[in-house]
């Protein structure tokens, strides 16, 4: 159980980088100026709750990025230069390995991320807002478990890849399939499928459950469920919100497990 | 209690045997060289005790706790200084020997660690990747030193040191064993070895092709005679012949169609008579008392 050296270790350096001052910066700066304008745009009443339904939209998009491009080469960077051989060389596991980096990391999404949303809170509630403390938890839990999800996804792809390049292809097509196309795939197939007259207007339950499945479409059925009071979750019951939570674990422990088995196996030499 | 058990250990990539069966077993207290030239298996070797690739037949033990099975138990006891590794970057050479107190457990002074290994303090609090060769691994020996292994591993330790440093290197391994821990290092250098080493194992294409104290080396080479033999006409298959004589221990091909051949004196004849019956015309040859040197080289340089 030597993983916290290894969090420890891997959060000192993940803070001290320039990229990930500047990653988290950007991160951050959107969740506060949609905060901050979102009640000069919004219609009353101004709610913490609310201002979750509209700030989704931008986090979706860049948690994701955020959470591979700082994740990716956690460990596969370290393998590449040599350092890795350091720590195995000392009695950690390549297990305390990787959870120890995801810590560190995932750690460093989750300060940036909590830091970001309490401001945003106190901005939507400051000054004719309103504060649901129980439903802006959720909320914030959720954000880092989002973070969390798509960390781990770097870092899966730091540990299945031999080297630096291919660990960034790697995470970058998962992020473009999830975050980039899927929605186009979905509507393609909707429209396709509607053309031919085999459906109206609307995919059938199962479809529409598999499109589901993406880790951005789960957040935004956590939210609409238990968030933004002005929002509901429609459709057969594997759609529903709570269906949504154990996706939302499978989604933080699959990446990175798959990954891991093939880790724990390979020849590092 | 034995450091280091190997059994039948062989690594295969692919076609390419990098290891081939090897037997292996050192005992605890003991300063144990390995020996072989660059690409003999030596860091294969290492990289299987220390869980980085996995044998593909058989097993090595480190007092007793599998390598593979139960690597960080393995690796409780031992100080490492691999090969192939690089420091890591923006961290100072104190944070790295702090790094290695805190995964080990230890109680030592980072401080004290880094004067034995000769960084002084103001290299100390420089970035690791700013560090020389040399320096780097002062720094990895320093990393290996905490906790006070019983079992310190040491991948080609000289790489990068200056005779000086290499000598510090000596006086650290011998302090080591003082304390009571063994030794296990390689080299492809076999004075480094001879000056410290209570025995050596020599590896060649993977195989372990001999493990002795550095006297018994000696006395088993004592009868021994060189022989230097310069044919007309060097062609494939004349080496192989010469082995296949009786009393022939190593058969090397030298340029210029000389072959250096080690055996026993009474194999001498045997090979001239060898040579003629498989047509190949003798020029001239000398024979030479062979030396420890002499041996390593026959023993290693034969793959060439």
């Amino acid at each position: 159980m030597s993983w916290d050296v290894i969090a420890r270790q891997d959060w000192d350096l993940t803070v001290g980088e320039r990229s990930t001052k500047a990653l988290l910066g950007l991160l951050g700066f959107v969740i506060v100026v949609t905060a901050y304008v979102y009640p000069i745009g919004g219609s009353e009443p101004y709610t913490t709750g609310r201002f979750a339904g509209v700030v989704h939209g931008s986090l979706t998009t860049l948690v994701p990025i955020v959470g591979v491009l700082l994740g990716y080469n956690a460990v596969v960077s370290e393998r590449e230069s040599g350092a890795l051989r350091l720590s195995l060389s000392l009695p950690h596991s390549r297990a305390d390995i990787v959870f120890g980096k995801f810590l560190g990391r995932a750690g460093v999404v989750t300060a940036a991320l909590v830091a970001a949303l309490a401001v945003a809170g106190f901005l939507v509630v400051y000054p004719f807002g309103e504060l649901e403390p129980l439903r802006y938890l959720a909320f914030v839990v959720f954000t880092v478990w989002f973070g969390g999800i798509w960390t781990g996804i770097g870092i899966a792809a730091s540990i299945a890849a031999s080297t630096k390049r291919r660990a960034l292809v790697l995470a970058l097509s998962v992020f473009f399939l999830f975050v980039m196309v899927w929605d186009a795939l979905d509507d393609g197939l909707t429209l396709a499928l509607d053309f031919a007259g085999l459906i109206d207007g609307e995919l059938p339950g199962p479809l529409q459950f598999y499109f589901g499945l993406e880790p951005g479409r789960v957040f935004g059925r956590l939210t609409d469920g238990f968030v933004d009071p002005s929002a509901t979750v429609e459709g057969a019951w594997y759609l529903s919100e709570w269906v949504a939570l154990p996706l939302f674990v499978l989604w933080l422990v699959g990446p990175l497990g798959l990954a891991y088995r093939r880790f724990a196996r390979r020849d590092l030499a | 209690m034995t450091a280091i058990e190997a059994t039948e250990v062989s690594k295969r990539y692919g076609t390419v045997v990098a290891l081939d069966r090897v037997d292996l077993t050192v005992p605890e207290g003991e300063i144990f060289g390995f020996l072989g030239p660059n690409g003999a298996g030596k860091s294969t070797f290492i990289n299987v005790l220390l869980d980085f690739a996995t044998p593909s037949d058989g097993s090595v033990e480190i007092f007793g706790h599998d390598c593979h099975a139960e690597g960080v138990a393995a690796r409780e006891r031992i100080g490492v200084l691999p090969e192939g590794y690089s420091v890591f970057e923006r961290r100072t050479g104190r944070q790295h020997i702090e790094y290695a107190i805190e995964s080990k457990d230890a109680d030592d002074d980072p401080a004290e660690i880094l004067d034995r290994v000769g960084l002084d303090p103001t290299d100390a609090e420089r970035e690791a990747s700013d560090y020389s060769k040399g320096m780097a691994q002062r720094l990895v020996l320093g990393m290996a030193l905490v906790g006070e292994p019983d079992l310190l591993l040491l991948d080609e330790p000289t790489t990068g040191l200056d005779p000086n440093g290499a000598a510090e290197m000596r006086d650290i391994i011998r302090e080591e064993n003082e304390r009571g821990a063994t030794v296990f290092f390689s080299s492809h250098i076999l004075e480094q070895v001879e000056a410290v080493c209570d025995r050596v194992g020599i590896l060649q294409d993977g195989e372990l092709v001999a493990v002795d104290t550095i006297e018994g080396l000696r006395e088993s080479l004592g009868g021994g005679t060189k022989l230097v033999i310069t044919v007309d006409d060097l062609r494939n298959g004349t080496v192989e012949t010469v082995r296949g004589v009786q009393g022939v221990e190593t058969a090397v091909e030298r340029e210029d169609s000389t072959l250096e051949v080690t055996c026993t004196n009474d194999a001498k004849m045997d090979i001239l008579v060898e040579l003629h019956d498989a047509g190949v015309d003798v020029v001239n040859f000398r024979t030479e008392e062979a030396s420890l040197e002499d041996m390593f080289i026959e023993y290693t340089g034969s793959g060439r």
